[in-house]
């Protein structure tokens, strides 16, 4: 992954300010606000990373009541078809260097709940994760470690979940509607976001 | 044959010693309230716990007496006895005044389940009856809300919590084939 180049990617950036590339990079590694999406059990990780002991503020993370100034989505834990859409709409509403951080087993392969009805079993086919924690639940230590990862993979240009959503919005969006049915935004999601 | 037997007699056996209700808080509850329902039987379980079994068409008159005791409606859960071919519905009532629990247990055939709704004795009931209706399938006659409830439209047409809905079948089609836990060899099952 390390050989890649960022050139092979369509480049979202203007070309004027490719020279300031490393800057950027640097600067959305220092800031990263997260929308705090606590689906499951890993919302209860939230609080010993946000106080005193693990403090995550001390790498300029900070939670965030609006989607539309997130970087970092955390989804941490189980998600169920009903939460996904939630979350594929709060997904699509965030400006556009975003980031996914998935807590736990079960975003992975289902985790306890692989064969439960009601849970989504591979996340990584609706959304792109960027970076996936096993355990369950993982430690505050772990959910550290995958920030560090994530910051890792900003600063190498590896976190392109966002840019794999574009080009890859087809697949994504077939995957989307194979579960919840043809028309679903039209349908559900209007009722929650009127302007949608 | 023989376990079915020896499960008869248990119970011949308990109903012979229910006269002797113990004589105390809870004990006088259940002696007060068979006096008024004759039809129902009632026994306690421990202390500040009852436990009745009522036939399933009486099932609101007997509540509506019971109500006079027990004024809050804690739960109605049900149990899908899949070999007896019954669902077994448990109406856990509380008593402020007297802080006791009480279990009042009907059955109804698992075929076309129906059962007067209990949402004009308390009116909470109606979302716990919305719930039953949608995880076993079982209509509350009366209750204006029954439908489409929690769960995605697919999954209330199945009713989820019965025993003999497939969950892994159902997981298959939904969210692919490709999450078995299967070992290398893809041969045995590993849970």
């Amino acid at each position: 992954m390390s050989e890649r180049k960022n050139d092979e990617f369509i480049s979202y950036e203007l070309k004027e300010f490719k020279l300031f590339e490393p800057l950027f990079r640097w600067a959305r590694k220092k800031s990263l606000w997260i929308v705090a999406f606590c689906t499951g059990c890993g919302g209860i990780e939230m609080p010993p990373l946000a106080t005193a002991r693990y403090d995550f503020e001390r790498f300029g993370i900070m939670p965030n009541p609006a989607p539309r100034m997130g970087d970092l989505f955390l989804i941490t834990g189980y998600v169920t078809p009903k939460t996904l859409k939630r979350i594929i709409i709060t997904y699509e509403m965030m400006q556009d260097p975003k980031y996914v951080l998935a807590h736990g087993s079960c975003p992975i392969n289902g985790g306890v709940y692989w064969d439960s009805y009601n849970v989504v079993k591979q996340l990584d086919k609706y959304i792109p994760i960027d970076v996936a924690i096993a355990g369950c639940m993982p430690r505050a230590e772990a959910v550290m470690q995958g920030i560090m990862d994530i910051i890792r993979k900003i600063e190498n240009g590896e976190a392109d979940g966002w840019k794999r959503y574009r080009e890859n919005y087809e697949w994504y969006r077939k995957n989307q509607d194979e579960l919840f049915g043809e028309g679903w935004r039209e349908k559900d999601a209007k009722r929650w976001l009127a302007w949608l | 044959m023989a376990v079915n037997d020896n499960k008869v007699e248990t119970v011949e056996k308990a109903e012979e010693k229910k006269p002797e209700l113990p004589n105390t808080k809870e004990g006088n509850l259940v002696r007060e309230l068979l006096e008024k329902a004759p039809y129902a039987e009632g026994s306690v379980r421990r202390e500040k716990r009852i436990e009745f079994r009522v036939p399933a068409e009486r099932i609101h008159e007997f509540l509506e007496l019971a109500s006079e005791t027990f004024e809050m409606l804690m739960q109605i859960s049900v149990v899908d006895w899949l070999k007896e071919n019954e669902f077994e519905l448990v109406y856990q009532l509380w008593s402020v005044s007297e802080s006791v629990h009480a279990f009042v247990k009907t059955r109804v055939p698992r075929e076309n389940a129906k059962l007067p709704t209990v949402m004009d004795i308390w009116p909470v009931a109606e979302t716990y009856e919305r719930e039953a209706h949608e995880f076993f399938g079982i209509v509350f006659e009366g209750n204006p809300r029954l439908g489409p409830f929690i769960l995605e439209p697919r999954e209330y047409e199945k009713h989820p919590l019965r025993k003999d809905f497939n969950t892994l079948s159902y997981v298959k089609t939904i969210y692919g084939e490709d999450f078995d836990r299967y070992d290398e060899s893809k041969t045995n099952y590993v849970i």
